[in-house]
This record gives structure tokens, C-alpha cells and sequence, in this order.
């Protein structure tokens, strides 16, 4: 109970520092893609470049099982959510160490450089759809309506990542290895989600551990959706949900603990 | 009234990063807020049992030799760091100028440092409009607004962020021995802003080491030494105790 009412007092306070999050995100933006001949076009670049090579490797190369849709849109619908968590992870946890300028000499609710991590990378994502849309046309797949499940799953996969940056971020400013030990990790979660495969081929015994990832759900959860006009799988997508709901009372506990200290540690 | 008060409070600062170990003893160690104390040699008392308070519309000065703990004193009012012992409370908005530049983006425009400035006070962007040209003039960066404030001189930047934190008008101003930097005429103007901070009725916590300012600028005044406060009074008394003792 006393830790509830401390989290609702927390909360309290990011509301009310609601405006700090916005200039640090537009920030973030900014300083990324500053002095950058293209600009915030990398954003679409980077899924799009990926879509490309995964779709001449297993397209062409070899053929891997898209259940009949278009390979190049299979592995895109999947590489949107995916860069999203990437990109918010890779900034995200290095957030508070990076502005160590910040943290040593000015207070403000610390959650706030991980969250904005996460909303700058929301807005790669938003600006990445808009090729799917097209791509989506170009395929003539239909839209139906059970694209309002996006209204749950955008707010989710934000959940999810919220609850791992924190972790991480947190984390990091203790044991700078991580430094080298979360790229290592992201790419093995890569191919640990089924983003360039489908979950139908993945072995009965390497399930259970497949779905213990949040992103599995989630990812499977915009293919259904999207491309093939049908429903979320009930179990996939509550485990990913009921994930990443641990995720980020363990994440947001964790850091407000810990985040006192960050001045004297980093 | 009181708006800051302290109340037995230590902290210490480790010589060296602790080697951390086992993952879990190092974890642990974070959530313990009263550390049981390390080896003693290896630690730097910034503060040993410190206690003071400070009036509503006080100007308190703080002066010491180098590493005598005033840094930290505005740090832990400014909530950036935590006592290890001990208690603190600060009541109203702070504008903490702990360093140069603090709380300032290099990438960033004047511009946009300024509205960043005023969010990390946590003041809304409408209040921040209302107070833009004032800062600008104050800092007299007017031409130069949109250039990315990695390109000032020192001076520029120094202007900036002096202005940005007294125009945001915060209850509570924590200024530390940041006015050495810029010419003859902006130290004129910044002491003159702070007389007027001063009669207005805010608080004003100031570290220096110029005792002249501190005599002409505080109404009150601490000396500390080794983490203690050696001596807590009228500015000319409290320097005459330093001037002695050094």
C-alpha cells in the first residue's frame, strides 16, 4: 500500500513535468539527426534497408515459409515494431549516462531521460508506417477492421519498452559493462523474434521459450492484424501483455529506488 | 519563516568507486540509505552532522577553503544528491546555479535552451513566453538566438545561463561561484540583479569565494571547514573568522 501511494506521488510529479519530457524528446530528435544529410529520412531507412536484405536473402536465396504473404511486407510489418523497441533501447539505456551533465547538476524527475528516449522513438516509428501504408497498397491488402487493435498494441509495445529502458537505463549507470553486453543482447532478441520468420515454424520445444519474450506476441499480434485480416491469438497476446505489464512495475520501481544515487555514482 | 532547514546532516563521499563484486551485494547496497560505514580512511566527509536553517528572504552566504562542503551543501537542497544521514527540507521552486552552464545543451539554440532551462524548473512553456524577452536582454545574446549555444564564447554562455536562472524568478536561488566568468560589466549587472533578487524577498543561498561580494551581497554568512560549520554570522564577523583561521 505505501508503495502505491509512492508511485501515484511519482506519477504526480512526471505529470507535472510533462513539458520537460516533451522538450527532451523533440531534443533527442534534434540532436539525432542533426548535421545529417538525410535527416529524420533515416528513420524509414533503416527498417527499409533491413526489409531489403532479409527479402533477397530469404525470398530470393532461400525461401522461407511467409504463409503466402509477400515476403518483403511479412518482414516489414514486423521490422516497424521491432526498430522502435531497438531504437528506444540502444538511446534509452545509455539516457542517464549520457546526460551525465544533467543528472550531477539539476533536478528533475530522473524517468524522465529514458521516457524520452522512448517517445523520440515513437515518432521514428509513426514516420517508418507511413512506407507500410504504401507498401500495404502496392500489395492490395485488404484493411480490415480489426485494425483498431492497434489502438492496444501501439500503447503496448510502449509499455514493453518503457519497462525494459528503465530497467536498463538504471542499471547501466551501475555496471557501465552493459554497455557492450545490451547490443550483444538486442541482437540475439532479433533473432530470438519472430520477425524474419513465422511463429508457425517455430519447434514445439523452443515455443514456451519464444512466447516468454514480449515482443513475440506483439509482433505476431501486427502481422495478424495487418496482413492477414484476422483477430490477435488470445495466448500470445496475453502473455506479451501480462510481460510487459510485470515489466514496467518492476522497471519503474527499480529505477525510483535507485535513482537518488545516480549523482554520486555516475 | 524557515524554506530550508538542516538537520544532522552528513555525507560522505567514497575516495575511490567501490569495486563492485557480487551483482547482488552491489544492488543491495543501493537500497540501503544508511550505509553501514565503509572503511574509514576510504571515505571524504563532505558534511559531518551539519545543522542550519535558513529564513524567508535570507541572503546566506557560504564561504570555506576548497573542499570544505559548499558544493555539496547546494547539491543536497537542490535534491540532486541525498544525505546519508540526516534531514533536509527546501520549500518553493530552486533555480540552482551549480556550475556554468548547468542544465544547458550545447547542441541546442539559445532558443531552445532557454525553454529547456524553464522546464527543468518546472515551469509551464506559457510561463517561460511571458519571461523570453527578458532573459534575451539580460544576457544580451539577442543576434545570436539561433545559433547552437556550443558556438558562444565563455562569456555568452555564462550570460545565458546567469539570466535564464534569476529571470525564471525561483523561490529559492543556489549560486555557486559562477559569476568569476564574464567581463567587469556583466558582474556589475549580475550583482546588481541579485541585490534586487535579494530585496525582493527570495532566498538566496550564494558559495563564493570573493569575500568582498559576500560582505557587500549576504546578510548573513557561514564558514566551513572539513565538512563543519566553523562559525555562523554577520558576513564581516564570519570572513574576519576565515581571514584568521586561513
Amino acid at each position: 500500500m505505501r508503495n502505491f501511494i509512492l508511485m501515484i506521488s511519482y506519477l504526480k510529479q512526471l505529470y507535472k513535468y510533462r513539458q520537460l519530457l516533451w522538450i527532451l524528446t523533440q531534443r533527442e530528435i534534434k540532436v539525432r539527426y542533426k548535421q545529417t544529410t538525410l535527416g529524420i529520412l533515416w528513420a524509414v531507412l533503416q527498417p527499409l534497408s533491413l526489409m531489403l536484405i532479409f527479402t533477397l536473402v530469404f525470398s530470393y536465396f532461400t525461401k522461407i515459409n511467409s504463409e503466402g504473404i509477400p515476403y518483403p511486407i511479412f518482414s516489414y510489418v514486423a521490422l516497424l515494431p521491432w526498430t522502435f523497441f531497438q531504437t528506444a533501447v540502444q538511446f534509452g539505456s545509455m539516457s542517464v549516462v549520457n546526460n551525465s551533465g544533467l543528472v550531477t547538476k539539476v533536478w528533475f524527475p530522473r524517468e524522465i531521460l529514458p521516457l524520452s528516449s522512448l517517445l523520440a522513438a515513437l515518432v521514428d516509428f509513426l514516420i517508418s508506417a507511413t512506407l507500410l501504408i504504401g507498401l500495404m497498397i502496392y500489395y492490395h491488402t485488404p484493411i480490415t477492421l480489426y485494425i483498431f487493435w492497434l489502438l492496444l498494441l501501439v500503447p503496448l509495445q510502449m509499455i514493453i519498452t518503457a519497462g525494459v529502458n528503465l530497467l536498463l537505463a538504471a542499471l547501466v549507470v551501475i555496471f557501465r559493462d552493459l554497455k557492450f553486453v545490451i547490443p550483444l543482447g538486442l541482437q540475439l532478441l532479433f533473432y530470438a523474434t519472430p520477425i524474419i520468420y513465422s511463429i508457425n515454424i517455430i519447434p514445439d520445444r523452443f515455443f514456451k521459450l519464444v512466447l516468454a519474450n514480449p515482443l513475440t506476441g506483439l509482433v505476431d499480434s501486427y502481422r495478424k492484424i495487418l496482413l492477414q485480416g484476422q483477430p490477435p491469438n488470445f495466448y500470445y497476446l496475453s502473455s506479451s501483455a501480462i510481460a510487459g505489464v510485470m515489466l514496467i512495475i518492476a522497471g519503474y520501481w527499480f529505477y525510483k529506488r535507485v535513482d537518488k544515487k545516480f549523482a554520486d555514482i555516475i | 519563516m524557515k524554506v530550508i532547514e538542516f538537520q544532522n546532516v552528513s555525507k560522505h563521499y567514497l575516495k575511490q568507486r567501490l569495486r563492485y563484486g557480487l551483482l547482488s551485494e552491489s544492488i543491495s547496497r543501493l537500497f540501503t540509505v544508511h550505509h553501514s560505514p565503509i572503511a574509514n580512511h576510504n571515505l571524504i566527509r563532505a558534511l559531518d552532522n551539519v545543522s542550519f536553517s535558513v529564513n524567508k528572504g535570507e541572503t546566506l552566504g557560504v564561504i570555506g577553503p576548497n573542499g570544505a562542503g559548499k558544493s555539496t551543501i547546494l547539491k543536497l537542497i537542490s535534491k540532486v544528491t541525498i544525505p546519508d544521514s540526516g534531514k533536509i527540507s527546501a520549500i518553493g521552486r530552486i533555480g540552482a546555479l551549480i556550475e556554468l552552464g548547468a542544465g544547458l545543451h550545447p547542441e541546442l539554440t539559445g532558443r531552445e535552451n532557454i525553454f529547456l532551462y524553464g522546464a527543468i524548473l518546472g515551469m509551464k512553456k506559457t510561463e517561460v513566453e511571458t519571461k523570453f524577452d527578458e532573459i534575451v536582454a539580460f544576457a544580451e545574446i539577442e543576434e545570436f538566438l539561433d545559433m547552437p549555444i556550443k558556438r558562444y564564447s565563455s562569456g555568452m554562455y555564462a550570460r545565458l545561463g546567469f539570466a535564464v536562472a534569476v529571470q525564471m524568478e525561483p523561490d529559492i536561488l543556489l549560486i555557486d561561484e559562477v559569476l568569476a566568468v564574464g567581463d567587469e560589466q556583466f558582474q556589475k549587472k549580475c550583482f546588481a540583479k541579485m541585490n534586487q533578487i535579494k530585496n525582493s524577498g527570495k532566498t538566496i543561498v550564494f558559495v563564493s569565494h570573493n569575500l568582498d561580494w559576500i560582505k557587500k551581497l549576504c546578510s548573513r554568512t557561514i564558514f566551513l571547514r572539513s565538512g563543519k560549520i566553523q562559525f555562523d554570522g554577520p558576513p564581516s564577523q564570519t570572513v574576519n573568522h576565515y581571514l584568521k583561521t586561513a
